[in-house]
């Protein structure tokens, strides 16, 4: 009851005879000094409307100094999107892709990735990726190379006139304007071109020619440009013959009156100039001399 | 009252009004929570700058237990083992001047117990029963400061004010 009056009192809920029951209580003066004491604690210097004016101030500050900023911000965000998405469309071209070229008269060998390895003839180049690389074995060439491929997964060697699948073995690519030749010397080589497939054991040559397919038989076991560092010809149209010359002595040769369609057989060195221009002109009887000053050699018939 | 509106407080009209009404609660709030000591005016202040900040995803209706919770928390993280000292006014008015010194002293002496055992009650009780005795405020109000139950609030005050008399009447 004396607690019920005492909430009563507390949220000034009292009516009149509660109040004067509350009145006679023993503890009523107590408790009315302390509520009347703690009146005292009152704060009467908060100021709403002074506060307010602060407060006011303070975010009108800040909004001026924000405007910028939350113009910057989408600005940022696109820019942001822009180098990532840059980043991303250029990083596998970068940081991923490996490339090798040789120079006229010149030839090199590469190691992959899987200790599979590319000897490039002169004038050649071979793209790849160095990342993935065991489960993407893809290389592609332009000019020629020599390959001999660790076995894994399939090894694909990409031109423009077809491409050669393997899986380990030891071939030969060679690709030119109008002429693509595959040899392969060991194991099974599969040759594709506009839709066609080859499949290319042991010691067999494909040759296409202005879109005509050749095969032949070889005895080598490794070509002869990797080994011996002679260039060879089997019934292959001059004019490849001339090219495969100016590439390996980084010189050019102009024809008069020859027909550079007639098939050649036979080779040349890639160390004697001399020699090898003996070898290719002797067998047709043709004659050959050097432009004054230049480079430029001259072959004619006698 | 604050009533309930389909309105954003990012309305400065509204805000201005629910600044006028309750500024002044969440003050005294955090006075008597955490004392004098340290001034909880700034703490008022940023309070209603988060309020505005988040003025699009609070309703009106929240704002009330918004502030009070972030002003609180605000508190919380600058002054926690702060000492809670309340200040008062002059005890008496000029005009008591006729009265004994031995009366002055018993006064100040009074006074001063009295602060101890504010410093004493639980923080619960304190806001509790200073928001009723010095500010006025209803239970009913209180309860909803505080997010509590108004059996809550009436017992916070009554231990309050028990306590109170236990500490400065020594019964």
């Amino acid at each position: 009851m004396k607690e019920l009056l005492i909430h009563k009192w507390l949220d000034g809920e009292l009516n009149d005879d509660e109040l004067k029951a509350f009145k006679e209580l023993p503890e009523y003066a107590s408790y009315t000094k302390l509520s009347e004491t703690a009146k005292l604690f009152k704060d009467t210097s908060y100021n709403v409307d002074l506060e307010y004016e602060k407060l006011n101030s303070i975010l009108k500050n800040r909004k001026e100094t924000k405007k910028p900023i939350q113009w910057i911000r989408p600005l940022l965000q696109i820019a942001a999107i822009f180098i990532i998405g840059l980043a991303v469309y250029y990083s596998p071209l970068y940081g991923d892709t490996a490339t090798v070229k040789t120079l006229a008269s010149n030839s090199t060998e590469v190691a992959l990735p899987d200790n599979s390895t590319v000897k490039l003839n002169a004038a050649s180049s071979i793209k790849y990726h160095k990342r993935n690389w065991k489960n993407n074995r893809e290389v592609n060439l332009v000019g020629e190379a020599y390959f001999k491929v660790e076995k894994g997964s399939q090894f694909d060697v990409v031109t423009w006139s077809g491409k050669v699948s393997v899986l380990g073995t030891q071939f030969n690519v060679k690709q030119r304007v109008n002429y693509f030749e595959v040899t392969c010397y060991e194991g099974l080589v599969s040759v594709s071109f506009k839709g066609k497939e080859i499949k290319l054991p042991a010691g067999k040559t494909v040759k296409l020619i202005d879109g005509q397919l050749f095969e032949e038989q070889t005895k080598d076991t490794v070509p002869s440009w990797a080994k011996k560092n002679i260039s060879s010809f089997k019934s292959v149209p001059y004019a490849q013959v001339i090219h495969e010359f100016e590439r390996q002595y980084n010189t050019k040769i102009e024809v008069k009156n020859i027909d550079t369609t007639q098939l050649f057989t036979g080779s040349f060195t890639n160390k004697d100039k001399e020699l090898a221009l003996k070898s290719i002109t002797l067998p047709l009887q043709l004659k050959y001399y050097t432009k004054n000053n230049t480079n430029v050699i001259v072959l004619t018939k006698e | 009252m604050l009533k309930p509106l389909n309105t954003h407080i990012c309305d400065e009209h509204i805000f201005s009004k629910i600044f006028n009404t309750l500024s002044n609660d969440v003050y005294n709030f955090l006075r008597f929570k955490y004392g004098d000591g340290l001034d909880p005016r700034d703490k008022v202040q940023e309070a209603f700058i988060k309020l505005w900040d988040n003025c699009k995803k609070i309703s009106p209706e929240k704002a009330k237990s918004f502030l009070f919770t972030t002003a609180n928390n605000m508190m919380l993280n600058e002054y926690k083992h702060q000492k809670v000292v309340l200040k008062h006014q002059q005890a008496k008015p000029k005009d008591y001047t006729n009265e004994s010194p031995e009366f002055l002293l018993e006064e100040s002496e009074y006074m001063q117990k009295y602060e101890r055992a504010l410093a004493k009650l639980t923080e619960a009780q304190r806001v509790a029963f200073l928001l009723n005795r010095v500010e006025g405020k209803k239970h009913k109000e209180i309860a909803e400061m505080l997010g509590i139950s108004r059996k809550g609030v009436e017992k916070r005050i009554y231990g309050a004010l028990e306590k109170l008399r236990k500490e400065i009447d020594g019964i």
